[in-house]
């Protein structure tokens, strides 16, 4: 018997009030769930860390060794304690996704194929996706702390705080900046209201007339739901921190865990700001994987330890966490000592709606893709490679959205998904 | 009042939508349904799309009484320089040039020691220069790649070391030394330096660049698999394959010869050696004996898709004798000048206006003469709820355009003294609608040209905040102004005074402002001026401060949708 057999068998709510934990899993599950996206730029190595590989004659691998957690199987080294310390304490949480073939080798092409699952630049990527579907109603539904994003026809939902935090200067008059010595007037609540009035009369005399239907339409109506998402915004200001600050992954890190525990967004892209594009030393990997694993395991704590949308939760009980780079780099070492692009990867996702603690997919000896069976999510002779856009639909089964709303009809690899 | 004079409520009505056809276009309207502009608002778009300003009311006046005076204030507006500045824009959408990232940014070139980052990374200006001065001087637009000069400033000059006459911040006309050819932007060396090549990529990102920009021709939207079968680390199987390999070859056999002319330039310049002193200012130059070096990289010859062509001189002069350099500069055109998408623009438009781009000898003022006059730059909307959508009625204002409007319309340039350094380079006294680093450009929906690059047209939570603040800022300054000027001396406030209350003067004064702000020539008693009055009447009553209020009525109007579209 399942729980909504069960819930249905009890019938009367009094009944279902008696089985606390049973009547939170099923609301939990219902919850809009949370997306964070980390975003390696560059193309990272993923026989550093997430898919493990014997030193031979057709892969150069680092110094290290496969080391299981739990079932997951990870490559780890005494040099890199921050991957083994992230594997030790989350793996069970973690699903790495091998074999992803992204089907290019060129930076901006295969960012925006993993962050959309398409093809097109146009189109919203996976959290603007989510922050649409799922918290639409929060007043930065997508916070941007990264660098690449892609909001598309959701631009009205997404924002970004700037390459200093500069968004502060707009939310806080006391922070805005003066010209020639002189801070502009602060314009009060009541004064707020009158130009809320006045911007309102724009909208409904638009409304009767030519922003009646249509793309017209669309532009008043953003421009009117964008004023009202602006004060939420400067509402919450103290979410955002002081301007200045340098948005390293950890910054980013502590900024997205304040703005999705105060409901002001529902999803956040980050970045790690690092130079992953090693095409001349490999060894740069190294140190890039340690800061990275430092930085997920501080987003991992935040999310584990601080309470979730519903008592008794954590923030991961309601949080997906993509962690992806936008290609993986060739087997061999080039003959400058660095390693050039591969148009095959491996991704991370973590937390809820994932069955983690093991891997899915795989690539072969060589790192090509291996067919996967998409309900195991094991290699399979009769099975299928996993694109980016079927691991991009599974991500968004996994944060309760229907892929085919946003990616049209397609197959979705959602073997990891919970 | 002379403004009473105008339109009569009855006439105020109609100002809301024409189904008159333009002056001076033949062509058939692109839907039944669809409804244009007024010709007034459509004075209004040209000249915010053209120079990012809004109309004279002059200018207003005149083709309110005479619609076919467009032309001609078009005309007026293709030779201001203020649609030279929106001409750099629009390339810069394509060639994505202007950037702050620390990575790119040079040292300080020690002849310029006191040079901030912003001046430094002016270097990448250099290509938007030499389209701006063609353009502007009406020479064929085929000279972009065709020129057989550049501009160079200060900068320019310390780091590539080309001749450098007048001011350093002046940019003049200048020629290389050094037999790269006249090739124009393909000779510039800060495109390449934006557009670096690593490692074993032997140019073929820059071909791209150079094919999506000029040709609208992406190799990145081929659907292509990569054989995961080749070895990508290895150069010579890398070469192989690109040739043999028909899921490589398909793309690689006319986008490595295109790359192959680019060997003369440097892959990357290492910055680092510059910053440490291991290697030293002007490091510019076109290295010829490097023309050649394909045959022991990539082993392509030089070619044009397929076509023979001789050296960056030949290249530039294939690319523009290629019928898709003039498709492709009419579609660029166009979309940025109406905001529709390249591939959502009617084909039979673009068809006639690369035709009439060959036909006029490649002027691009024509060019964009015969966008901004045509149906359907003058769209407001369609009556039918399926074409609506499509129907782009309101294009929203960029970053660099609302910069240019309220300095024009209140004398505000939104700037801040900053300690910001980039690359450990003060940063200098930026616009803030124009920057990155501690500015606006990318929270108001502009673009970076690095991490985005699309712009948004659309509203949304910090593209509002920072239009207001602009607005709030503009209105403190020209309230300020004003208050103290001589009447005739008054930016805005011809009407009334910034202490007037009275509601004759100040209506009368609200009329002018809506003529100046939304280009909307309406009388002191019309509804939209009664809502803005009440606006204003209100604010009094909250703060009883007359200054105060018309600052708010300011704040309104410059934040207003009216303001922020067009």
């Amino acid at each position: 018997m399942n729980r909504r057999n069960l819930l249905q068998l009890a019938g009367a709510a009094g009944v279902a009030a008696m089985l606390p934990q049973v009547r939170r899993a099923a609301a939990a599950s219902s919850a809009p769930r949370r997306l964070v996206i980390v975003l390696a730029q560059g193309g990272w190595d993923t026989t550093w860390a997430l898919d493990p590989k014997a030193q031979s004659a057709t892969i150069d691998v680092p110094a290290g060794a496969k080391q299981l957690f739990g079932n997951l199987d990870v490559f780890t080294d005494a040099s890199r304690p921050n991957v083994t310390n992230y594997f030790t304490k989350y793996a069970s949480l973690t699903a790495v996704v091998r074999g992803i073939n992204v089907g290019s080798v060129s930076h901006q092409e295969c960012v925006k194929r993993m962050s959309t699952g398409s093809r097109n630049e146009l189109n919203p990527d996976l959290a603007a996706i989510v922050a649409h579907d799922r918290g639409n109603d929060m007043p930065l539904p997508y916070l941007i702390l990264g660098d690449t994003a892609f909001a598309g026809p959701y631009a009205v939902s997404a924002g970004r705080v700037g390459a200093t935090n500069q968004i502060v200067t707009l939310l806080d008059p006391a922070s805005a900046y003066a010209t020639n010595g002189h801070v502009p007037i602060a314009v009060t609540s009541a004064e707020d209201a009158l130009l809320a009035k006045y911007a309102d009369a724009t909208v409904k005399r638009l409304h009767a007339t030519r922003g009646a239907t249509g793309y017209n339409r669309k532009r008043v109506d953003d421009f009117s739901e964008a004023i009202g998402r602006g004060k939420k915004l400067q509402a919450v200001r103290a979410g955002f921190g002081a301007r200045g600050r340098s948005l390293t992954l950890d910054s980013q890190v502590d900024l997205a865990l304040d703005a999705l525990q105060q409901d002001i967004s529902q999803t956040v892209m980050t970045s790690t700001r690092l130079g992953w594009d090693t095409h001349t030393d490999i060894l740069d990997q190294g140190t890039n994987h340690e800061t990275t694993y430092l930085g997920l395991t501080r987003l991992l704590d935040g999310l584990s330890t601080r309470p979730g949308r519903l008592a008794g939760t954590k923030m991961i009980d309601d949080t997906t966490v993509l962690v992806m780079s936008e290609f993986s780099r060739t087997p061999k070492l080039n003959s400058t000592g660095g390693k050039d692009h591969w148009p095959v990867t491996s991704a991370m996702v973590i937390g809820a709606g994932v069955k983690g603690g093991r891997a899915y997919g795989a690539t072969s000896a060589t790192m090509e893709a291996e067919a996967v069976d998409f309900t195991t999510g094991r290699p399979s002779g009769t099975g299928r490679v996993v694109t980016h856009s079927l691991f991009a639909a599974g991500v968004l089964k996994a944060c309760g959205v229907t892929p085919a709303d946003h990616l049209g009809p397609t197959e979705v690899f959602d073997a990891f998904v919970a | 009042m002379r403004m009473l004079r105008y339109l009569a409520p009855a006439l105020l009505a109609a100002c809301t939508a024409s189904s008159e056809p333009p002056p001076g276009d033949d062509a058939p309207p692109p839907d039944p349904t669809a409804v244009y502009l007024t010709p007034t608002q459509h004075l209004s778009r040209a000249s915010m799309a053209l120079r990012g300003m809004r109309p004279s009311i002059e200018d207003l006046k005149a083709v309110d009484a005479d619609p076919n005076a467009l032309p001609a204030i078009v005309d007026r507006y293709l030779a201001s320089p203020e649609f030279g500045e929106t001409v750099k824009e629009l390339e810069n959408e394509s060639l994505l040039l202007r950037i702050e990232q620390p990575t790119l940014t040079f040292p300080v070139p020690p002849s310029i020691p006191t040079a901030t980052a912003l001046e430094i990374n002016g270097v990448f200006e250099e290509p938007l220069e030499l389209i701006r001065d063609i353009v502007m001087s009406d020479q064929p637009y085929t000279k972009v790649v065709t020129a057989n000069y550049t501009l160079t400033n200060g900068v320019v000059q310390a780091i590539w070391g080309l001749p450098h006459t007048g001011t350093p911040d002046q940019w003049t006309h200048a020629q290389a030394a050094d037999g790269r050819g006249a090739a124009g932007i393909l000779g510039i060396e800060a495109l390449y330096h934006r557009w670096r090549s690593t490692g074993f990529n032997y140019n073929r990102g820059r071909a791209n660049m150079i094919s999506r920009s000029l040709l609208c021709h992406d190799y990145l939207h081929a659907d292509i698999d990569v054989d995961t079968t080749v070895d990508l680390s290895d150069p010579d199987i890398v070469a192989n394959a690109v040739m043999a390999n028909p899921s490589c070859a398909g793309c690689h056999q006319t986008l490595d010869p295109l790359a192959s002319y680019l060997f003369p330039f440097r892959g990357t310049i290492n910055l680092v050696a510059l910053q440490r002193g291991d290697a030293t200012y002007p490091i510019g130059g076109y290295t010829t004996a490097l023309e050649t070096r394909w045959k022991t990289t990539n082993k392509r010859p030089p070619m044009f898709f397929g076509a023979p062509a001789t050296g960056l001189a030949g290249l530039g002069q294939a690319i523009a004798d290629d019928p898709r350099f003039a498709r492709c500069t009419a579609m660029r055109f166009a979309s940025y000048l109406t905001e529709v998408p390249r591939d959502q623009l009617p084909g039979a438009w673009v068809a006639q206006l690369q035709s009439e781009l060959v036909a006029q000898n490649f002027s691009a003022k024509k060019l964009v003469r015969a966008i901004v006059l045509s149906d359907q730059f003058r769209l407001s909307h369609d009556t039918d709820d399926a074409a609506a959508e499509s129907v782009v009625g309101a294009q929203k204002v960029r970053p660099d355009q609302l910069e240019r409007m309220l300095r024009d319309l209140t004398g505000f340039r939104w700037t801040t003294a900053t300690a910001a350094k980039l690359r450990q380079i003060p940063y200098g006294t930026p616009d803030l609608l124009r920057s990155d680093l501690v500015g606006y450009r990318v929270l108001g929906g502009g673009i970076d040209s690095y991490f985005v690059t699309e712009p948004v047209h659309t509203m949304n939570a910090t593209s509002s905040l920072v239009a207001k603040a602009a607005a709030t800022a503009a209105a403190d300054f020209v309230v300020e102004h004003d208050a103290t000027a001589p009447a005739a001396a008054r930016t805005l406030f011809v009407a009334a005074a910034v202490t007037d209350t009275d509601e004759a003067k100040v209506r009368a004064e609200l009329a002018h402002l809506h003529a100046r702000i939304y280009g909307e020539l309406v009388a002191p008693d019309s509804a939209e001026v009664s809502e803005t009055y009440a606006l204003f009447t209100d604010a009094l009553a909250a703060a009883g401060n007359p200054r105060r209020a018309w600052k708010i009525t300011l704040i309104g109007m410059l934040s207003d949708f009216r303001s922020l579209f067009y």
